[in-house]
């Protein structure tokens, strides 16, 4: 199965750039990017986010939301279901594919309009796209050095409260 | 896959709580919230897609952060599946990018069928995403001991825990929180492990 390649700091910092030049232009809430398994790779929020968003939660439901999207549209052999857009009273999403690992998830307030929003991130898609063709050109064999962790005894990984 | 963030030192680890419908995966989950010890802000809301009914619709989710090694977080992902038979676009879905599994097995005698049919269901959903229960992480957690006319531990190892090599398995009653850690911890540990293999294999870049 095809997997997201390991990223290192460079690419989270253009993916981050990506990002803030994509809010400068819609004005969006927040912008994340995710892997299609429900991680969350990065995001930006906007000026106008007035509260903390659980972004781990949204990463999950969103991924959920626009892979079942893609299994509807193998049913009815559709094979350009590339994006969904939610409209809501006050805000709105929109969920567009990168490639075959990512997504780029959006939420912005609903006066905005989808217009803008389809428009910037059509580039701002192929951007990510190439940048995650790079991490895995590149093929970073480092990985986390978890010798650390005394694995014979994982009771300290997650304990129960004492009552 | 799990995921490796190197610029936000982050490991992000999915695992997923698979098994026949009505055997515990979400009480799992559950338990798991109410009771983990964590510090302030490690530990996610827990979130349920459910029917009206309290069936799983689409999944359970549960983040929860769980240590620091050498300066990487590592978040875990708990997932569960619908059980129920109709839904198993649905248990495809959710096995996307999974690292690990606990099955979760209903020790009631008559559920025996059910169990055996959602386990093939499972290597035959994990095909479609070429893994193999052979190379992937997993444990069986039998659960509702608590119930009467459940079957010998013995018995649900000759059915579920019977192939080449065989994995560790927990007797559990969820709905106590017995069995709920031990099963999570000894996911945990294996996919752990496989990691530290897995690095010790790969070359690290200049």
């Amino acid at each position: 199965m095809d997997t997201l390649p390991q990223l290192i700091e460079e690419d989270v910092k253009r993916l981050d750039d990506m990002l803030r030049w994509f809010m400068v232009g819609t004005d969006a809430t927040i912008a994340l990017i995710i892997d299609k398994g429900g991680f969350l790779i990065t995001f930006r929020t906007g000026n106008n986010m007035a509260e903390d968003l659980d972004v781990t939660t949204i990463a999950a439901l969103a991924s959920g939301a626009f892979m079942a999207n893609q299994t509807i549209a193998n049913l009815v052999h559709e094979s350009n279901f590339n994006s969904i857009y939610q409209q809501g009273d006050n805000n709105s999403m929109f969920v567009t594919n990168v490639d075959n690992n990512c997504l780029l998830v959006v939420i912005f307030r609903s006066a905005t309009g989808i217009g803008p929003i389809k428009f910037y991130a059509s580039n701002t898609v192929n951007q990510i796209a190439a940048q995650m063709k790079v991490a895995k050109d590149r093929k970073p064999g480092a990985g986390v050095d978890l010798s650390a962790l005394n694995l014979v005894d994982t009771r300290a990984v997650f304990q129960r409260k004492q009552n | 896959m799990a995921i490796i963030n190197q610029a936000a030192k982050e490991l992000q680890i999915k695992i997923v709580y698979y098994g026949p419908g009505m055997g515990g995966k979400t009480t799992n989950l559950v338990q798991l919230h109410d009771h983990v010890q964590t510090g302030s802000g490690q530990k996610g809301k827990l979130v349920s897609l459910a029917t009206s009914s309290d069936r799983t619709l689409f999944f359970d989710f549960l983040p929860i952060e769980a240590m620091t090694i050498k300066g990487f977080k590592t978040k875990f992902q708990l997932y569960t599946v619908p059980g129920q038979v109709i839904y198993n676009t649905t248990r495809q879905l959710v096995l996307r990018g999974v690292d690990g599994i606990v099955f979760v097995a209903d020790s009631q005698y008559e559920k025996m069928p059910e169990n055996v049919e959602s386990f093939q269901n499972l290597a035959e959903n994990l095909k479609t995403l070429h893994i193999s229960l052979d190379e992937i992480p997993y444990v069986l957690q039998y659960n509702k001991r608590d119930l009467p006319d459940v079957a010998p531990v013995e018995y649900m190892e000759f059915l579920l825990n019977n192939r080449d090599v065989q994995v560790p398995s927990f007797t559990a009653c969820a709905s106590k929180c017995e069995g709920v850690f031990e099963t999570l911890n000894m996911i945990t540990r294996q996919l752990l492990q496989k990691f530290i293999a897995q690095n010790a294999t790969q070359p690290v870049p200049a």
